[in-house]
């Protein structure tokens, strides 16, 4: 039967599959970077600018280095090479060679015996600086400006990338609209307020070759750099991921301290260990942008889309990171589930001397959904039409293509839209509950897996597997695919038992070593499921078939008459012919010993012609549809979240547990972002470094979450999947948004909605005249 | 961030605790639990070379109804169901403080005399270099308040408006013998965020009593924070009274989280005295000490925020204790 029929049974995918490594989690033994201990093991310490923007005049580290127990002072000019995560937007150091550009950044670096020790070296460190005027809005940043935070920036702007784009025609369809609605979203930066913080071990030894643990999600953007920045050919490096303790994007690019680590172990020949705190992994950053979204959505009188008319504003921070992609994002995202057949988007992100944003947890696809889900509940009601019945009549259809040219194959958008619509009672609750109580409606599109590798030379897949197995029976499986936690080595395991029948506990996935693991390209825009399933289940099929090859030897019937059940091959419809797993093994291993097998993945070609086509192109999209309740003291302005019911289309679930937790977390991370969390600034200065004064939700705000996982098997995904580790965050923002809008009768525009803007917002509504519900 | 060395002292008698506060006066601090101390240190804030751990001290620890040790913990109360049910205020301030692993190391004592704390002070060493000192750390001005007068850092305690409700007093001895005052005048209203307590050199808090009075009226505590634990007060107002029939014989108000020092409102509970509690007296009682207090922008919620929800969180403390109330 074909994988992508719903109809498929398998003995573990579809179920519920607790992860392989829980037990060495839950007792504290797993193996985290930080609990590495390598003989001789200095400690690494980063000096950091205290201004937002100078030159660097003059840096004296003699009496630094003069210290006993000091073994490395190190300043810029020694590794200068610009790295970053993009190819086309290097823009960063290992350490700021002759300009700091936030306070936080990296001005020097220094191994020592013990933290004291390295603690004082850094206080003997004489900086001259020059002090720059600062940059902290970007809107100051749009014109040209004295003194540009980088020089790559668009003709003496602050502009790191603006993106304009045309699909239709914007103007025309305006003219013919009979329903206008314009929302201009104001976005907090978020951050990812992962467990572990950032740590990176890195040891160089006499045979020339430097080994760096790093708590990375991806490990082979981290060796390509560690080879451009440090001048060593990427063979003489290796790369480690031990566990990582959570990353949602901050540990997605190659960073600056990873690498001056790696520089120190190269100075002193011992192994250095860099262990960040919650301030250094704040100032590092990463996360979701500052943003300012302008969204403009033209329909007919029965609620047709006929165009949407974007602007975004977005607060790059110092550095480029992933703000390409970020900034095309907020535009191209903004259109599916809908069919949009008129698009326009204008979309800048500025430097600013604050600390970088990059990608956090659905990327580019966060706050510009908030905007457009806001503006479709409020065109539903200038409408009169039901939330769900306006989303329903905008869907895209399966097998179609959007007026930008993504291919969309899979969609069970409505299928969402019908299971949250029922399960939540919406019917009866939607404007029919009393004041200060709300439902509200959000939708979410994302991408399954960029297609566009960010590496595209040389070309080669995205992602590798390796199986190896010798006559235990165990079997070895090799991938530089990273398990931040989300449940990748679980999922991996599990694919191939289920095509091999055999045990869970026969798997080993192997620790991401670059030494041995073949290339994946990290746990960045949902891609794992997608690509490294494919991959996986490809590498078990061939070693299926050399175990099948073998069992026909044995068994005198021809493969094709063969299947695979648990542990064993056997004839089919003829079970008590057959052998063992290991006779199969064994006799399969006379040739030539160990089998070994490979399996890869490349997407398919995809996208338009145009300038930035592929971004936003993925091998499929999942969508989703989660109604959000809410509860408001309508004095203290404080409201809960008592339940969510969240609608998601993930194609076929293959570990239902995992993607439950993905979905749960996701509406944990996503009401922190609508509640609370904030990077509060002063100018250019952080407010708020610690896990205090960030406001991530405590556990009694969490919701009741009820999971509807109603997808239908994707034609490409593996057996049927596809992502479901940023996708399910988006919707419950909006969601929420909405149904405080139900309860109270205010649109919030700006997140987050903390209690004294509820109270401003009903004074406001009070003020303004308009009663609701009867308050 | 790392904790510099310090040199720790275990005292086991008050005695033994004053000699060294004496020997050591002007650069020690006593730990007393330690779940803001440390942190603080970490950050470098105001380090002491001596620290005199009072865990060992046993005329510190333990409670009754009556007394409550300045050692005992506060999960220790939390255990307490007499205790509890007896001061039902004490019970709300107790359990919406931090977190339960924190109560179970955090004290009485240390909760009293928690250092003020205010978003320019509450940071790393190199947070606070990189923008200029303040006065309360390491430097001569403020950055809430632009001047160099006054610290405006807010007292964040939740026990001190509970216990000065119920008119408890602390137990106090040092150089000069034992002396017991109100708990409200441990806290120096003439002062600001660093000069913010009444206790003269080398004396130390021993126990909290609780009169018999405490235990005949209705009490609450009402916090308000960001997240519903965790979180130190943003506001927190404290209310007990005592009625006969419908008649309030006794009531008292207290606020925190909003100023440098928790304070005491009686010029606005006493003339409702001898009458019924009703819905306007409270409504005025709530709208007065609105306009009394003066927070300022140094905590999460901007302070007209604060301010206006002063007054609702007092109605519904004054409410919360009339007779018949359920919340």
């Amino acid at each position: 039967m074909d994988a992508a029929s719903p109809d498929q049974k398998f003995r573990l995918l579809g179920g519920r599959i607790p992860y392989v490594e829980g037990p060495l989690k839950v007792s504290g033994r797993a193996e985290y970077t930080d609990d590495i201990k390598r003989s001789g093991m200095l400690v690494g310490r980063l000096l950091r600018s205290p201004h937002a923007h100078a030159r660097i005049r003059s840096v004296d580290v003699e009496a630094a280095r003069r210290l006993p127990g000091v073994f490395a002072v190190l300043t810029g000019e020694k590794y200068p090479t610009q790295f970053g995560v993009l190819p086309i937007t290097h823009d960063e150091t290992a350490i700021a060679v002759d300009r700091v550009r936030y306070i936080g950044d990296i001005v020097a670096a220094v191994a020592a015996r013990d933290e004291l020790t390295a603690e004082r070296a850094l206080a003997a460190i004489r900086i001259e600086y020059e002090v720059l005027p600062e940059y902290n809005d970007p809107r100051m940043g749009v014109q040209k400006v004295e003194f540009p935070i980088h020089s790559r920036g668009l003709n003496g702007t602050n502009i790191q990338k603006e993106v304009v784009q045309h699909f239709g025609d914007v103007d025309a369809a305006l003219g013919t609209a009979s329903h206008f609605v314009r929302v201009r979203g104001r976005f907090s930066g978020v951050t990812h307020a992962f467990t572990e913080p950032l740590v990176t071990i890195a040891e160089s030894t006499p045979d020339g070759r430097l080994t760096v643990w790093s708590a990375t999600q991806v490990p082979h953007y981290l060796h390509r750099s560690l080879s451009e920045v440090l001048g060593l050919p990427m063979h003489r490096i290796r790369v480690i991921k031990p566990e990582v303790g959570g990353g949602f994007g901050g540990k997605s690019d190659p960073l600056p301290h990873e690498i001056a680590c790696a520089a120190l172990a190269l100075e002193t020949g011992r192994p250095v260990k860099m262990l960040f705190d919650r301030e250094d992994v704040f100032l590092t950053n990463h996360g979701r942008h500052p943003t300012e979204n302008d969204v403009r959505i033209a329909t007919d009188a029965e609620g047709r889309i006929l165009a949407y008319d974007i602007e975004a504003l977005i607060d790059g921070g110092a550095w480029s990171s992933f703000g390409t992609v970020t900034t095309y994002y907020n535009g191209v995202l903004s259109m599916g589930p809908y069919r949009v057949p008129n698009f326009r988007y204008r979309g800048r992100r500025v430097y600013t001397n604050k600390p970088p944003s990059g990608a956090m947890r659905a990327h580019g696809g966060t706050n510009i959904r908030y905007s457009v889900e806001t503006a479709l509940d409020e065109l539903s009601e200038q409408l009169n039409v039901d939330p769900f019945a306006l989303r329903e009549l905008n869907a895209l259809p399966p097998n179609s293509t959007t007026i930008n040219q993504f291919r969309i194959t899979s969609t069970s958008f409505v299928k969402c839209l019908h299971a949250a619509r029922q399960r939540s009672g919406w019917d009866a609750k939607h404007r029919k509950l009393p004041y200060g109580h709300g439902i509200g409606l959000g939708c979410s599109f994302y991408i399954s897996g960029s297609n566009s590798p960010i590496h595209f030379t040389p070309k080669m897949p995205q992602c590798t597997v390796h199986l190896k197995v010798d006559m235990d029976g165990g079997i070895a499986v090799h991938c530089m695919q990273a398990d931040i936690g989300q449940g990748s080595n679980t999922l991996m395991a599990a694919i191939v038992a289920e095509v091999l029948g055999v045990d869970l506990e026969r798997m080993h996935v192997v620790r991401v070593d670059s030494d041995i693991s073949p290339i994946d390209l990290g746990s960045y825009s949902s891609r794992v499921t997608f690509m490294m399933g494919n991959a996986t289940r490809k590498a078990a099929e061939s070693l299926r078939d050399q175990l099948v090859h073998a069992a026909a030897l044995l068994t005198g019937y021809p493969p094709e008459r063969l299947e695979v059940g648990h542990e064993r091959i056997s004839v089919r419809h003829r079970p008590d012919v057959g052998v063992s797993y290991l006779e199969a093994l064994h006799k399969a291993m006379e040739r030539s010993g160990a089998l070994l097998a490979t399996g890869s993945y490349t997407s398919p070609p995809m996208g338009g012609e145009f300038k930035g086509a592929r971004a936003g192109t993925a091998p499929a999209y999942s969508f989703g549809a989660y109604v959000a309740e809410v509860i408001v003291d309508v004095e203290t302005g404080e409201y809960r979240v008592p339940k969510v019911w969240a609608a998601f289309d993930c194609g076929r679930a293959l570990n239902r547990l995992a993607v439950e937790g993905q979905i749960e977390g996701s509406i944990h991370m996503g009401l922190g972002q609508v509640m609370g969390e904030s990077m509060n600034y002063r100018g250019s200065r952080l407010l708020n470094p610690s896990l205090l004064e960030y406001k991530i939700p405590m556990p009694q705000q969490m919701p009741e979450v009820e999971c509807l996982l109603v997808g239908d098997p994707d034609p490409e995904g593996p057996f049927g999947a596809k992502e479901a580790g940023e996708g399910p965050l988006i919707a419950i923002l909006p969601a929420v948004g909405n149904a405080l809008y139900d309860a109270i009768g205010v649109r919030f525009t700006e997140l987050p909605i903390t209690p004294d803007r509820v109270v401003r917002g009903m004074e406001q509504r009070a003020a303004a005249g308009r009663t609701w519900k009867g308050a | 961030m790392h904790l510099d060395p310090f040199e720790l002292h275990r005292p086991e008698s008050v005695d033994e605790t004053l000699e060294l506060a004496r020997r050591y006066a002007g650069s020690f601090d006593y730990l007393a639990g330690g779940t803001d101390l440390l942190p603080n240190y970490k950050m470098h804030l105001n380090l002491r070379p001596h620290l005199i751990a009072l865990e060992d001290v046993g005329e510190l620890r333990g409670h009754s109804l009556d007394r409550i040790g300045a050692m005992t913990r506060l999960a220790d109360l939390e255990r307490d169901p007499e205790f509890l049910r007896s001061y039902p205020a004490i019970a709300e301030a107790v359990r919406e403080v931090a977190t339960p692993l924190v109560r179970a190391s955090g004290t009485l004592g240390g909760n009293l005399f928690l250092e003020t704390r205010c978003f320019f002070f509450n940071q790393s060493y190199f947070w606070r270099q990189s923008l200029g000192f303040c006065m309360k750390a390491d430097g001569d001005q403020c950055h809430v308040v632009p001047q160099k007068e006054k610290c405006y850092a807010t007292f964040s305690g939740d026990l001190a408006p509970a216990l000065m409700v119920l008119d408890a007093e602390a137990e106090i001895r040092g150089p000069g013998g034992a002396r017991r005052v109100p708990i409200g005048e441990l806290y120096d209203g003439a002062g600001d965020g660093i000069r913010r307590t009444r206790l003269a050199p080398g004396e130390l808090l021993v126990a909290v009593h609780l009169p018999a009075s405490a235990r005949r009226r209705r009490s609450t505590y009402r916090k308000l924070r960001v997240r519903p634990s965790f979180d130190f007060p943003e506001l927190g107002v404290a209310a007990a009274g005592r009625w006969e029939g419908d008649r309030l014989e006794e009531l008292s108000l207290a606020a925190g989280g909003l100023e440098t020092y928790p304070r005491r409102f009686d010029a606005l509970t006493s003339p409702l005295l001898g009458a019924p509690l009703t819905d306007t007296k409270i409504e005025e009682v709530a709208s007065k000490l609105r306009g009394l207090v003066r927070p300022v922008h140094n905590t999460f919620l901007a302070p007209d925020y604060r301010k206006k929800m002063a007054g609702v969180f007092t109605r519904r403390a004054l409410a919360g204790i009339r007779p018949g109330a359920t919340a």
